[in-house]
């Protein structure tokens, strides 16, 4: 069939906002279904916002606002359940622990946005795990199964080769998924199965230990006090300029931009949360001598969330992504290359799970086969997060923030139970009630039932 | 898209008819070449149509196994894959799997899927194997299987509920499910370093032992595969003769004498095999094991279910098309609870059977339950299931279970070092691979329901 071109499809939602769109060569609005008009552009005031957002959230497109009262609720029983929950040393323990469950989360996504699912991606952090480690091993080195010798990469060596790996990796799953149209569930099923066994031939049998001080520091170091300072500074005034200078370029230019008050809420917004991560970091939380600071991971954290946000909300390939995700049928007639998109999205999945994968070996220092068969136990938790967090499984609908926040439940959920001293048995029971629970809000958000009948 | 309906002629409407007509509505009902097949090379002109329209069936996973099974032979050290006492080991070890992955099938063929299928099988096991132990609460053995399947069924019904009245996603709902029994199984346990264990001396507990570990006797094993292939052969001869008699479509007689001659020989062959001494020059063990009947009779049961009843023809039309189904009257929701049930069930007997497998030994470590699906789902998929609904019989579980378990014991026998536990891994996921890539691209253009619809 010839693919029509894209003058049926430019239908603007509102006269206004489709200039937001102008420099898209295809216009993708009715072709994805999802993108709604985000209420802050069309609402002029503060409370003209409020009530679009109000309205937004009864129409049944909740957001972000189910899981933001879920971590609520969620951290304040744990607080009062156990004052020290919230207390500098846990925190910083909590978003340790979460790192990972947001990085394979925000992996998880961009398969999710499609209507696909990649189960792959815990095996992918294995592999990128162990892969690390054995290409830093000294010369000499006798437990390395692959290079005998010892590869003796620097360390940022090791770690552009491990990540071009897995997008190797993700290129393949995504090449087989989106050219052959085999269905992503078994190529992903029949990776991971794949990947583990080379995990363990990489591994060969033996323990690796991650003897690299810098790899150590990506998870367990942190800045030094005065650093955290002006690092939240530099971020704060970085991110409060391109906001209010963008709405104000928008107003200037006579476009739809929310109101000012609005702008200054959400800058205020970031500074106090800012302050209370960097306040809570800068405590001394070392039971002999002194850790404090921020911990790296924290803007490695935010450095993918920014990128991978900027790639879905602000470029084509992320339109793209969103109008397959809603109607494949529709984004190929709009003349969309189906098959690169997806194979794109399958290896920036394998490179999120990849950089979770470096930060997972150095969380672990020492890599066993143990550690392997853990990290497969991280997929389906990595799919709990993302749709805890608001991610819809069949495509078009979601966002990389979800990842971040699903992993924050998890993580607190896993680290509050352990804190209160429960068997981890019964923190599978929790965050599957969890699981559950937003999964009823979200259909029943939606006025029950998927479209169809499925 | 609807590649069958075009053949059907008049006389097979006159089967016993189901209140709806479904064959529009599923779009996959095949009508099997032995029905319309007059003479047997019309049935094999027939059989080879379907295969080369892209419905290759159960082919490429038999002879996948036929592969196996030789290059294994060749390459394994003194040529010991094919000695009895190995298949038998092989088919206790498969057969988790292959009872898994009928509870699977069952779920697929709606178009669904079943994460928690592992941990509810864990549940089962691990409920039967507390109800026996002694001192109390000394279950009688089949009131222990009762109460455990009972309990299974109640996990399924509840999933099945979320999923057909509430409309929460499957993937969901059985992930959650997945996560909470993966916890409960140890709090049942007792803690995650409890095992249970069996006493075979204890004549209640050793039934549960026998499943896989058991032997029947050689002599009883002969005259039972004798009553079995003669009732079923009288069957197959006795239901052609009466559908020729009141005048319906019926296979030729030569292909029922063909089948029934099959079925005389694979029994004979398994027999052969199951009655020779594996046990050595010190202890003698021979006969058919437990696990071969009792397999066969899930297989049975679940293949009269969904082939010949009202219950399976619905499965079948939701899997196909459930719009079209919906719109001829079918009870949505109430079929697929019921599959959920049906599945969590027999999910639960093969529980029972991973314990049995483990010489009567249950902790939290005998399966891990994301494997266990993972690898029921991948054993349905290698026996020719579709993941997309309406497409896959229950024997598929059975010959996709061994396919995965004989390559597994296989790489086992190799003495491959560091290699063979990596082997393990990833030869069933390059079988995988392989199997839905030749399906994918053998159907291209024939694909039917809503495997077409994907763009």
């Amino acid at each position: 069939m010839a693919r029509t071109d894209s003058d049926p499809l430019t239908v603007p939602v509102a006269a206004n906002s489709s200039s937001d769109l102008a420099e898209a060569n295809v216009d993708l609005t009715a072709a994805a279904g999802v993108e709604e008009v985000p209420p802050e552009l069309v609402a002029q005031s503060m409370g003209e916002y409020v009530r679009a957002y109000w309205r937004r959230v009864r129409g049944g497109d909740s957001g972000v606002l189910p899981v933001v009262v879920g971590i609520i609720l969620v951290y304040v029983a744990f607080q009062i359940a156990d004052s020290k929950f919230l207390g500098a040393q846990n925190v910083v323990n909590l978003l340790e622990q979460s790192s990972i469950y947001m990085l394979l989360a925000m992996a998880e996504i961009f398969a999710l946005l499609l209507g696909e699912i990649d189960l792959s991606t815990g095996l992918v952090m294995g592999l990128a795990a162990v892969t690390l480690a054995e290409l830093v091993q000294p010369a000499g080195a006798a437990n390395c199964a692959l290079c005998p010798h010892g590869l003796a990469f620097p360390w940022w060596v090791a770690i552009i080769v491990t990540l071009l790996i897995c997008m190797g990796i993700g290129a393949i799953q995504g090449t087989l998924v989106a050219r052959f149209r085999m269905p992503s569930f078994i190529v992903t099923l029949g990776g991971l199965l794949i990947l583990e066994g080379v995990s363990l031939i990489v591994l060969n049998g033996n323990p690796v230990r991650l003897g690299n001080l810098q790899l150590y520091d990506i998870f367990w170091g942190h800045f030094s006090t005065l650093v955290s300072w002006i690092l939240l500074a530099v971020l704060v005034v970085a991110t409060g300029a391109t906001w209010w200078f963008r709405d104000a370029g928008r107003r200037r230019r006579g476009l739809v931009a929310p109101p000012a008050s609005f702008t200054a809420v959400k800058i205020a917004a970031v500074i106090v949360a800012g302050v209370v991560v960097v306040l809570l970091c800068n405590e001394n939380r070392a039971h002999f001598g002194v850790i404090e600071g921020v911990p790296y991971l924290i803007p490695i954290v935010f450095a993918v969330l920014f990128a991978w946000t900027v790639l879905l909300q602000r470029t084509r390939f992320g339109r793209y992504v969103y109008a397959i995700g809603g109607n494949p049928e529709a984004a190929r007639r709009a003349g969309v290359s189906l098959a690169s998109v997806r194979t794109w999205c399958f290896v920036l999945a394998a490179l999120t799970a990849g950089i979770a994968g470096i930060l997972f070996a150095s969380w672990q220092v020492f890599l066993t086969t143990n550690i392997i068969k853990s990290a497969n136990s991280y997929v389906l938790l990595a799919v709990a997060a993302a749709v805890i967090g608001g991610t819809s499984l069949f495509g078009g609908r979601g966002k990389t923030i979800h990842g971040v926040l699903g992993g924050i439940v998890i993580g607190g959920i896993y680290n509050g139970l352990y804190l209160l001293g429960v068997q981890s048995e019964w923190v599978d029971v929790g965050i599957a009630l969890v699981l559950l629970a937003a999964g009823t809000i979200d259909v029943l958000s939606r006025g029950g039932g998927r479209p169809g009948t499925t | 898209m609807t590649l069958t309906q075009g053949k059907l002629e008049p006389g097979t409407s006159g089967e016993p008819a189901p209140d709806v007509d479904l064959t529009a509505a599923a779009g996959v009902v095949e009508v099997p070449p032995e029905i319309l097949a007059q003479s047997l090379g019309e049935y094999f002109r027939g059989w080879w149509q379907k295969l080369k329209s892209g419905d290759s069936g159960m082919l490429p996973v038999l002879v996948a196994m036929v592969i196996v099974a030789v290059v294994f032979e060749l390459i394994t050290p003194e040529n010991a894959f094919l000695r009895p006492g190995n298949l038998v080991y092989i088919f206790g070890l498969s057969s988790v799997y292959m009872v898994l992955s009928m509870g699977e099938i069952v779920v697929l063929l709606l178009g669904e899927l079943d994460l928690s299928i592992g941990a509810v099988a864990l549940m089962g096991g691990v409920i039967a194997y507390k109800l026996v132990q002694q001192p109390s609460p000394n279950f009688p053995w089949w009131a222990a299987i009762a109460v455990s399947l009972l309990c299974c069924g109640l996990i399924g019904a509840i999933q099945g509920t979320l999923v057909a009245r509430v409309k929460i996603p499957a993937f969901v709902v059985t992930l959650g499910g997945f996560l909470f029994f993966t916890g409960m199984i140890v709090i049942i346990l007792g803690g995650a370093d409890t095992s249970l264990g069996l006493d075979p001396t204890v004549p209640n507990q050793a039934v549960l032992y026998n499943l896989v570990q058991g032997n029947l006797d050689v002599v009883v094993s002969w005259v039972g595969a004798g009553v079995v292939v003669v009732v079923l052969g009288a069957m197959t001869w006795l239901g052609a003769a009466a559908r020729r008699r009141s005048g319906l479509v019926a296979p030729p007689a030569s292909l029922a004498a063909i089948r029934i001659g099959l079925m005389a020989a694979a029994a004979v062959a398994v027999l052969a095999i199951c009655t020779v001494n594996r046990g050595g020059v010190f202890a003698t063990i021979e006969g058919l094991p437990w696990v071969i009947p009792v397999v066969l009779g899930i297989l049975g049961f679940w293949t009269v279910l969904l082939q010949r009843t009202r219950f399976g023809r619905y499965v079948y039309a939701i899997g196909g098309n459930p719009e079209a189904a919906r719109r001829a009257g079918v009870n949505l929701a109430g079929i697929r609870t019921w599959c959920f049930v049906l599945s969590a069930a027999t999910a639960g007997f093969a529980g029972i059977l991973l314990g049995s497998f483990y010489y009567g030994q249950y902790s939290s470590n005998v399966g891990d339950p994301g494997q266990l699906v993972l690898y029921s789902v991948a054993a349905a998929v290698i026996g020719g299931t579709s993941l997309f609904g309406g497409r896959g019989k229950p024997i598929h579980g059975v010959l996709g279970g061994l396919l995965i378990g004989g390559i597994a014991y296989g790489v086992s026998l190799m003495n491959l070092g560091t290699l063979s536990i990596p082997l393990e891994y990833i030869l069933p996921g390059a079988v995988l691979l392989l199997a839905v890539f030749v399906d994918v691209t053998s159907r291209r253009g024939a694909r039917t329901g809503k495997d077409a619809a994907r763009v």
